[in-house]
């Protein structure tokens, strides 16, 4: 298990001059989903790439169970955490799915049937347990992205953290998405992945962390972050409540971030008494 | 400003099996019609045969007809057709011309090939950097720029070609809810001045949005059509692979649990 | 069009060209014409090549590379580049040359079967000087000279713009593909890949980079090739340009000079009177 904490974290590109990072202090428990939300360029994947040491920080320090990641190296990062890119068809190299998948187990010094173990297991979560002689360069976009998923799942890191899984997926794709950070949550690992669309993010996450200007404006459990009085505030990063929390508010309801919440507490209301 | 596509079927080169088949469609003048489908549904290969790409570059067999403005295509070369049929890919960085320097020139060079004379092609340049505010970015290096910036130059670069006729496909895979309005915005407006627009997104909500007719792919074939209201609110959409938009799911769930779907209002914005 | 627009925005129409495209370079070799850049870094490789020797590429980098890096302030950019670019095909010839040169017959080093002689490290420097001389040449036009530079002015003399088009490709293929290696090795050391180890850990380490890095350029091809028919690039007929290099007499009898001043040298050598 790990817990990761991130200690005014500054970071400025060197090339451009651009300060990402803007201090930020965060602490994410072992076991939590959290989910990070902004503009494009509000310093989310700049934050999450300081977790695995692909970044080092400008000023402050990340913490990894308590040690600070800048004395270790990437290699020895992602032995714990496992972070998968936005973009597949950056990563992909295999001639076969199963190659593919194997990869960063095999980095970590996976073998034998321990190594099997982990990859049958990350291809039955995708879905590409048929798959796995097939070329990844055959799969369509929305398996090839389940694939790089995949990939990381393998390495059965403590932490998981997802750039946008959902873009470019299809509706059975988000649910694939969905199911395999479920599972991982289930079994007691931190997941931390930024997404654009609220209601997943509403559904599928224990908090939410909004980002703006590099840094963190609203953090909180969805019921808090989509709640009418952080509307405000949400708005001002370009963000919209989910439109299950937008009804609620119309009809004073109280915060109803998904669906499931918003349905709830209109049948208490043809129930009983709302409060 | 229509097309018209008539049992149109597809087949990649060296494939075994069609990638499209008998597909009928129209878009009239003004019209957006939305494309939504589950990945490797056909929706891709839709854009490039609507836009005349599939033969004429990509290979492979077509069959069919396409009129555009009611003349048969077939025998029009790729220049003839781009000047009438702007088309967008998913992947923005792919569609960068490579020969531009800064963002201005990038977006200009669409109007520039077209022979658009100067003083126009630096006005339709900034009215689509202005359109899509991304007049900032003007001077940057159209290289250096995120993902989400690289759709928007992409976008505009379509948008200053001023196109009778459009095909996008996912122009809003990359961006965030405020650059997923500004595009929405941007294409109904193209469309209220007349243009036809086909347009593909896994974004249902979006094409709820701007779209008054929709299809759904499946397996290569034209599985629903009809108004954007009827399509996107059928029942059997998520066995297509396609989530239906945020108001009509949630409306379905209000009934399945007795909840008299009128309580939710009709709050759509 | 409602009002309302951007925050910095002004009336469309108040608008013209702007003024960055008109604005001059900012070293005098900046502002030369586009085609004399391309002329002294074609001379001054061929020629490179037609001196032969150690000290004819030394002094020509010295004068027509270094010199003029230095007063368009790119001297320091120049070195970088033009090294990285030689890089892998200098180390390659200078090791072959320097341990397998047929005619050496001065012994160096003795490294089991391999000899390393005199002549053979003799002639591995004048090779290096030569790939040198090359590398500097084009990165020395490249560093000086806006992209769609050489294009346009090319188009403006009746040339057509996909020739252009192919050149200036190439070059910009070139910083696209550092900045795709890049994001690829970052997603590879994500996936435990070792890039900070022993060599061989390195060496092994590049197959998952190169791998997406071709295929990924390949399959992009396509794309680009219809990205660039759909936008009318292959139209016939003359395009609109929104800006053209200036050009001078001077300029005009200096690349005449450069042309006939290579081909004499290369006539003397063919000749052999400096032999």
């Amino acid at each position: 298990m790990a817990d990761l904490r991130v200690e005014r974290l500054v970071h400025v590109y060197r090339e451009s001059g651009v300060r990402a990072l803007d201090g930020i202090d965060l602490e994410i428990r072992a076991g939590e989903r959290v989910a990070l939300v902004g503009q494009n360029g509000s310093g989310k994947t700049t934050l999450v790439r300081h977790l695995n040491g692909l970044l080092r920080p400008t000023e402050g320090r990340v913490l990894v169970d308590g040690h600070d990641a800048g004395s270790m190296t990437v290699a020895q990062l992602a032995a714990r955490i496992g972070l998968v890119f936005q973009d597949p068809d950056r990563q992909i190299f295999a001639g076969s799915v199963r190659a593919e998948v194997e990869f960063g187990p095999r980095n970590l010094g996976r073998s034998g049937a321990e190594l099997s173990a982990a990859v049958a297991d990350a291809l039955a979560a995708t879905g590409l347990e048929g798959e796995t002689a097939t070329n990844p360069y055959d799969l369509g976009g929305s398996r090839r992205k389940l694939l790089a998923l995949a990939s990381v799942l393998a390495m059965r890191t403590p932490v998981l953290v997802l750039d946008e899984p959902t873009t470019g997926q299809d509706a059975r794709g988000v649910e694939r998405v969905r199911a395999v950070i479920e599972a991982a949550a289930a079994a007691g690992r931190t997941v931390v992945a930024i997404s654009h669309d609220m209601r997943f993010v509403a559904e599928a996450f224990e908090r939410v962390v909004v980002m703006r200007g590099g840094r963190v404006v609203l953090d909180g459990s969805p019921s808090d972050v989509f709640a009418e009085a952080s509307w405000d505030a949400l708005r001002s990063t370009y963000l919209e409540p989910p439109l299950a929390s937008r009804i609620g508010g119309r009809l004073g309801l109280g915060s109803t971030p998904t669906d499931a919440a918003l349905i709830a507490r209109l049948r208490e209301g043809a129930e009983g008494p709302a409060s | 400003m229509s097309l018209q596509l008539t049992g149109v079927g597809y087949r990649y080169a060296g494939a075994t099996a069609a990638a499209l088949l008998d597909i009928d469609l129209l878009l009239g003048p003004g019209e957006v019609v939305g494309v939504a489908g589950a990945s490797e549904s056909g929706k891709t290969t839709l854009c490039l045969v609507a836009a005349g790409l599939a033969p004429r570059t990509v290979g492979g067999q077509i069959r069919g007809t396409i009129l555009l403005d009611g003349e048969d295509v077939d025998a029009w070369p790729m220049h003839r057709l781009s000047a009438r049929i702007g088309i967008g890919f998913q992947n923005p960085a792919t569609q960068l011309s490579q020969v531009a320097g800064t963002v201005f020139e990038e977006v200009a060079f669409g109007p520039m090939n077209l022979g658009v004379p100067r003083n126009e092609v630096v006005s339709h340049t900034w009215a689509a950097l202005e359109t899509l505010r991304i007049e900032n970015l003007a001077e940057r290096d159209p290289f250096r720029l995120s993902g989400g910036q690289q759709q928007l130059v992409a976008m505009a670069g379509l948008l200053a070609m001023r196109p009778e006729h459009l095909v996008l496909d996912e122009p809003t895979a990359q961006l965030d809810p405020e650059g997923t309005r500004l595009v929405g915005d941007a294409i109904a407006r193209l469309a209220a001045e007349g243009a036809s627009i086909l347009i593909t997104e896994q974004k249902t909500d979006l094409l709820a949005a701007i779209a008054a007719r929709v299809i759904v792919l499946d397996g290569g074939r034209i599985a629903r059509a009809g108004t954007a209201d009827d399509v996107l609110a059928d029942p059997g959409l998520a066995e297509l692979g396609v989530a239906p938009p945020a108001m009509h799911r949630l409306r379905r769930a209000a009934a399945d649990a007795g909840v008299a779907p009128g309580t939710l209002g009709s709050l759509d914005g | 069009m409602a009002g309302g627009a951007g925050l910095t925005s002004a009336p469309p129409l108040d608008r013209g060209i702007p003024d960055f495209l008109e604005r001059p370079g900012p070293s005098p070799v900046h502002r030369l014409n586009p085609l004399t850049k391309a002329t002294l870094a074609t001379v001054t490789a061929v020629a490179a090549v037609a001196l032969g020797g150690l000290v004819g590429p030394v002094v020509l980098v010295l004068v027509a590379v270094i010199l003029p890096a230095a007063a368009a302030g790119v001297l320091g950019r120049l070195i970088r580049t033009s090294l990285l670019l030689a890089l892998p095909i200098a180390v390659s010839a200078f090791l072959v040359n320097l341990f397998f040169f047929p005619d050496g017959r001065t012994v160096l080093v003795e490294v089991g079967p391999i000899t390393a002689t005199a002549e053979g490290f003799g002639f591995a420097l004048e090779i290096l000087a030569r790939i040198l001389a090359i590398s500097g040449a084009v990165t020395l036009f490249y560093l000086t000279t806006r992209p769609a530079a050489l294009v346009i002015d090319l188009e403006r003399r009746g040339v057509s713009p996909r020739v252009g088009f192919v050149a200036n490709a190439s070059v910009q293929t070139v910083p696209a593909m550092v900045e795709r290696a890049a994001q690829i090795t970052a997603a590879q050391r994500a996936r435990g890949l070792d890039t900070e180890g022993s060599v061989w850990r390195r060496i092994r380490g590049i197959v998952p980079i190169v791998g997406p890095v071709i295929l990924g350029s390949i399959a992009e091809v396509e794309e680009r090739t219809m990205a660039l028919e759909a936008r009318g690039f292959t139209r016939p007929g003359r395009r609109t340009l929104l800006w053209t290099p200036s050009d001078t007499t001077f300029e005009r009898i200096l690349r005449w000079g450069l042309v006939a001043a290579l081909v004499g040298l290369i006539a003397v050598r063919v000749t052999g009177v400096l032999r």
